[in-house]
Formats: structure tokens, C-alpha cells, sequence
């Protein structure tokens, strides 16, 4: 089942690109008997902020695993940029991995200058790079510190000037928020947006369907490899029943969630311990007949906006990250 | 030309974190220079003098081969490190083969190994109880030392790459070179001259690598005008081709993504 593939091009860059960044056909790709990639293709533009979302295992860093190179497809076609992937094409990309990637035993000056020589910058251009960068990210007066004495918010920031430092016009971000707190994440985005804006296109995997609803201008929604749906996400979630209930049970609502089900406003029903995310046509109806019928055993409710997550279970039965509460499906990490 | 900047980069890299880990830079001369003494004076009381002349200059070559030895293969080991830490996968991700990436790493233990080992050999020269003999002269014997040091080196550096690719951990690797170092230092003519040996031991002098790295050292160094155990052109011989081929397929292996 697929949604709506429009890409949507905000910038006028992405107006501006007749190329895409990335095209992805049938691409194919395994782990022993695993399926990391089944039949996978994207086109993402250039120019924009492109979210592939989806659960752990949903093949989304194998697919950038495969465009830096790091793996080899089993069949299919890639071509970023407007070539096809090669070793020298990596000179046009960044990439900012999920877990940390910065030796400790070198400092933040050094870090940025290795990086601008294994791209083959010319010296003074690497040092007057660096220099803005680390200015920018708000690292200048750390130029010295050893890397190991940041903190995780400033180690990101390091990778991200890093991945910046060669002037990519295409970087791959595999959930560089990870583990940050609120503050430098959104510091990072700051940053990400304006590289954006300088004409760069991000492609972002992440399982945190807030991120990719606030930055992506296009999402697609993966599961186990395959394409589930792709589009802008507020086109994702016009077809989504209209409310999100969250409703506290005092008990173990097993059977209010099978009685929920079988009412045709209801969408779908997710229960996480004594917890249930309804999705309904319209709250105010939906929450009369619910207390009509099992008021007494309501802790609490809460009208939510529907998300990306309520797109997904719909489309795919499922939910995208895993939670504490024990609604997580069980993926195993890539 | 990119690539060899690229090679200059991860070599100056990883030259600079050597020399900021002072520990490493102090043991590693330290040690070879502490066994040279504790075990150079100590066995030359105990031995009898017609069978090994000097004794201490006899093993001189012998610690120089194993301080090579040592930096170099554990200089290889700075492969785990970097894959632990994530920026393997940074150097990996920059516009360049596997290839060269190795090809920086590995000559950076070329080059800290061969750094060490001619460290000791520059101090070991000048400790009154060592009598070099130089027998070539002292500057063709000093460029035969330091040509020696280079092909064992090389052959080292390429053999921790090649076991890097076999072995997932650090701990792992440690314990397998150590299984590989240890008999390879010990049948190699660096404690004892092979001469002696009985003739199952004299085999296992014979396929060692390094015994051939011994004995150039020797025939630099201690050796007054003897030809060798093996002599020179099958020392040169068998080390230039090992090193050769075990620095190509240990610089041409693959990396995996998941380990």
C-alpha cells in the first residue's frame, strides 16, 4: 500500500535541481538470511530534507551503508549525484554516523584538518574552512581542547563541521541526534538547516517521527526494506483518521481495546501495558460512547495531533520506536 | 597525488598519537634495553665463552629485531582502536579505497617500528660492553641495519594487518600475536646462535621469517667477517619476498563494516 510519492521541493534549490540527488531502483540487499533491502527505490531531491523513517531494522543505515560505499549491493541500481556510486564520488558527500566517530587522542583543530587532507583540500583552504566551520557550530574557542574533553553535544557538532568541512553537496545523517538532550538538538538542527540552506541535501534516518516530521520536507516510511509510503508528511497524514486518543486505563484494557476495534470511527488501536493510542474519525463522539461503556475503569485522557507513528501503525500494524511500556515489536538493530 | 596525501595524512596521524602516548614511546625502547642488560650480562656469566663470543653484543642484533617485533605488530593493533573509537569508518567514508587507508596505517608501523628499533640500535652503539663489528664498514653496515629493519618491519606491519582480518577483538589479537611472536623471537637465532641447535629446532630456524631478519642484523652487526647462517643473498631473498607479498595482501584485504 503507498501513499502519495510527490516529493515536495521547498527550497529553491530543490525548484532550481533537475537531478535528483539520490536514485534508488530495486535495490536489493542481505544480511545472511536476513532481508535488509528488499526491492527498495527512491528518488530524493536535490536541494531538500529528505527522512527515511522507519523501526531498527528497517533497512535504513544499510541504504546509507550502500551509498558511502561501506557495502555492496546484492542487485539494483544507485546513482547519487548523478553518478553512479564510486570511491570518488564520496569527495561530493558527508556523512554523520549514529554512534560517535572521533578519535580521542587527537584535538578539534586536528580533527577538522585530517579530514580537509584525506579530501585533498589545499592547506590554506582546509585551515580558513575549519576556522568558519568551528566558528559556526560554536566550537572556535575548543580548536585546541583534545576531543575527548567535548561533551556529546559538542562531539556532534565536531562531526557535523567535519562532515561539513569539504563542502558536500549531499550529507547522510543516521540519527546524529541520538542521545542528545533537547538544547543541542536542536543546536544541531540549526546547523543542519543552514547547510541545508546553502544548497545541501540532507538525507536523515531516524526513527524519531518527530524529527522527521518537523525537519523532512519528505518522508518515506520503510518496513523490513521495502517502501511503505512516501510523501510530504502532512500529504501522509490527510488520509489518517483526523484524532489521536491516548487513554489511561486502571487496568489491563484487553478487552476495551477489542471492543474499540470493532467500532468503524476507529482506525487503528495500539495498547502499551495500560495504555491505549486510538485513532478515530472524530474524538468528541468516540470519547461519549467510551465512557458510556467503560467509564468507570478511565484513568485519564489525552487528545493528541496525529503523527507520522499512527501513519505507520496504520499502514503497517506496527509502531516505529521501541517503548519502555512494551508496545516495541521486538526489531533487532541493524 | 590525493592519495598520497591522503596516505601523508593517516601516517602523520597516527605518528602523532604515538608520540603523545609517552608510556608506549618509553617501554617499548626501555624494555629491549633492560633484557639487553638483565639477560645479555647475566647469561654471558653462565656460558662458556668458546662457544658465544660476547655474548651481549651477540644479542644486541636479537633485541633490535624483537623491538621491531613488538612496535611494529602492536602499532597494527591501532587498527582496533580506530575501529573502536568510529573514526575507521570516517577514513573509510573519505574518497579513497580501503587500499590507501591501510597503506597509511600500516606504514605508520613501519615507520614507528623501524623509529624504535634503530633507537636502541643508536643507544645499544653506545654502551661500552657492545663491540659492533661492522664488518662491511660502519656505514654500509649501519645501511645494511636499517635496510633490514625496514623489510622486517614491512613484513610485520603487512602479517598484523593480515591477522587484523581474522580477528575480531583486540584481546584476540594480542593473544594470537603473542602465540605467533614469541616462537618466531625464540627460533630465530636472537637468544642462541642456530648453529647449535638440534636439527628439528634448526628446521624451525629455518622457516621462521625472522631468522633471516637475525641474521642480517648479525652479519651488520656482530659478525666479523662470517658469512651468516644463511648468508645474505637468501636472507635478502626470503625477507624482501615476504615482505612483499604479506604488505600487499595485508594492505589489500578487506574491512568489514560489522566488526
Amino acid at each position: 500500500m503507498k501513499l502519495s510519492t510527490t516529493p515536495a521541493a521547498t527550497s529553491p534549490t530543490a525548484e532550481a535541481a533537475t537531478t535528483p540527488a539520490v536514485e534508488i531502483d530495486d535495490l536489493r540487499y542481505s544480511y545472511g538470511d536476513r532481508t535488509a533491502l528488499d526491492g527498495l527505490s527512491l528518488r530524493i531531491p536535490a536541494g531538500s530534507i529528505f527522512g527515511l523513517l522507519g523501526p531498527n531494522g528497517s533497512g535504513k543505515s544499510t541504504l546509507l551503508g550502500i551509498l558511502i560505499g561501506r557495502r555492496q549491493a546484492a542487485s539494483g541500481s544507485v546513482r547519487a549525484l548523478g553518478e553512479p556510486l564510486s570511491t570518488r564520488l564520496r569527495s561530493r558527500m558527508g556523512i554523520v554516523f549514529q554512534e560517535p566517530s572521533l578519535d580521542a587522542t587527537m584535538t578539534v583543530r586536528e580533527t577538522m584538518h585530517l579530514q580537509g587532507r584525506l579530501f585533498g583540500q589545499p592547506r590554506p583552504a582546509t585551515v580558513r574552512e575549519a576556522n568558519r566551520l568551528l566558528e559556526r557550530v560554536g566550537l572556535a574557542e575548543r580548536a585546541s581542547a583534545m576531543t575527548a574533553t567535548l561533551s556529546g553535544g559538542m562531539k556532534r557538532r565536531l562531526e557535523l563541521a567535519r562532515a561539513l568541512l569539504p563542502r558536500p553537496e549531499l550529507i547522510l545523517l543516521d540519527e546524529p541526534t541520538l542521545a542528545l538532550d533537547p538544547d543541542s538538538r536542536q543546536r544541531l538542527w540549526q546547523h543542519l538547516l543552514e547547510a541545508n540552506a546553502d544548497g545541501c541535501t540532507l538525507l536523515l534516518a531516524t526513527n524519531d517521527v518527530h524529527e522527521a516530521e518537523r525537519y523532512c520536507q519528505t518522508v518515506a516510511l520503510l518496513d523490513a526494506g521495502r517502501l511503505v509510503a512516501q510523501g510530504e508528511p502532512a500529504e501522509l497524514k490527510r488520509d489518517l483518521r483526523h484524532d489521536a486518543v491516548r487513554i489511561e486505563w486502571q487496568h489491563d484494557p484487553a478487552s476495551e481495546a477489542t471492543l474499540m476495534r470493532a467500532w468503524p470511527d476507529v482506525g487503528h488501536v495500539r495498547v502499551a501495558g495500560r495504555t491505549t493510542h486510538v485513532t478515530v474519525d472524530a474524538a468528541s463522539p468516540f470519547l461519549t460512547r467510551i465512557f458510556q461503556q467503560s467509564g468507570d475503569r478511565i484513568h485519564s485522557v489525552q487528545i493528541e495531533e496525529s503523527t507520522l507513528e499512527d501513519v505507520y501503525f496504520q499502514l503497517v500494524g506496527k509502531a516505529i520506536a521501541p517503548r519502555a511500556e512494551g508496545d516495541g515489536d521486538g526489531e533487532q538493530a541493524e | 597525488m590525493s592519495q598520497v596525501e591522503a596516505v601523508l595524512a593517516l601516517l602523520a596521524r597516527d605518528l602523532r598519537g604515538f608520540f603523545r602516548s609517552r608510556s608506549q614511546l618509553y617501554s617499548s625502547v626501555l624494555f629491549p634495553l633492560m633484557l639487553l642488560a638483565i639477560l645479555g650480562t647475566g647469561v654471558s656469566e653462565g656460558l662458556d665463552p668458546r662457544k658465544i663470543h660476547d655474548y651481549v653484543t651477540f644479542l644486541t642484533p636479537g633485541m633490535i629485531v624483537m623491538t621491531a617485533l613488538f612496535s611494529s605488530t602492536f602499532s597494527s593493533a591501532s587498527y582496533y582502536q580506530d575501529r573502536d573509537s568510529g573514526i575507521l569508518k570516517v577514513f573509510l567514508a573519505s574518497p579513497h579505497s580501503t587500499r590507501v587507508i591501510l597503506l597509511g596505517k600500516t606504514l605508520s608501523s613501519v615507520l614507528i617500528g623501524a623509529a624504535q628499533a634503530l633507537l636502541v640500535l643508536g643507544v645499544a652503539s653506545l654502551i661500552p660492553a657492545i663491540h659492533f663489528q661492522w664488518q662491511y664498514g660502519v656505514l654500509p653496515s649501519l645501511g645494511l641495519s636499517v635496510f633490514s629493519i625496514a623489510l622486517l618491519n614491512f613484513f610485520l606491519s603487512g602479517l598484523g594487518q593480515l591477522l587484523a582480518s581474522k580477528i575480531s577483538s583486540m584481546q584476540g589479537f594480542h593473544l594470537v600475536m603473542n602465540l605467533v611472536l614469541f616462537p618466531f623471537l625464540f627460533f630465530s637465532g636472537a637468544f642462541f646462535p642456530l648453529n647449535d641447535l638440534p636439527e628439528w629446532l634448526k628446521l624451525a630456524g629455518r622457516v621462521n621469517p625472522l631468522s633471516y631478519g637475525v641474521d642480517m642484523m648479525h652479519l651488520a652487526l656482530y659478525a666479523d667477517g662470517s658469512g651468516g647462517y644463511f648468508g645474505l643473498p637468501l636472507d635478502f631473498a626470503v625477507l624482501s619476498l615476504l615482505a612483499t607479498a604479506v604488505f600487499w595482501f595485508g594492505t589489500g584485504r578487506t574491512v568489514s563494516p560489522d566488526r
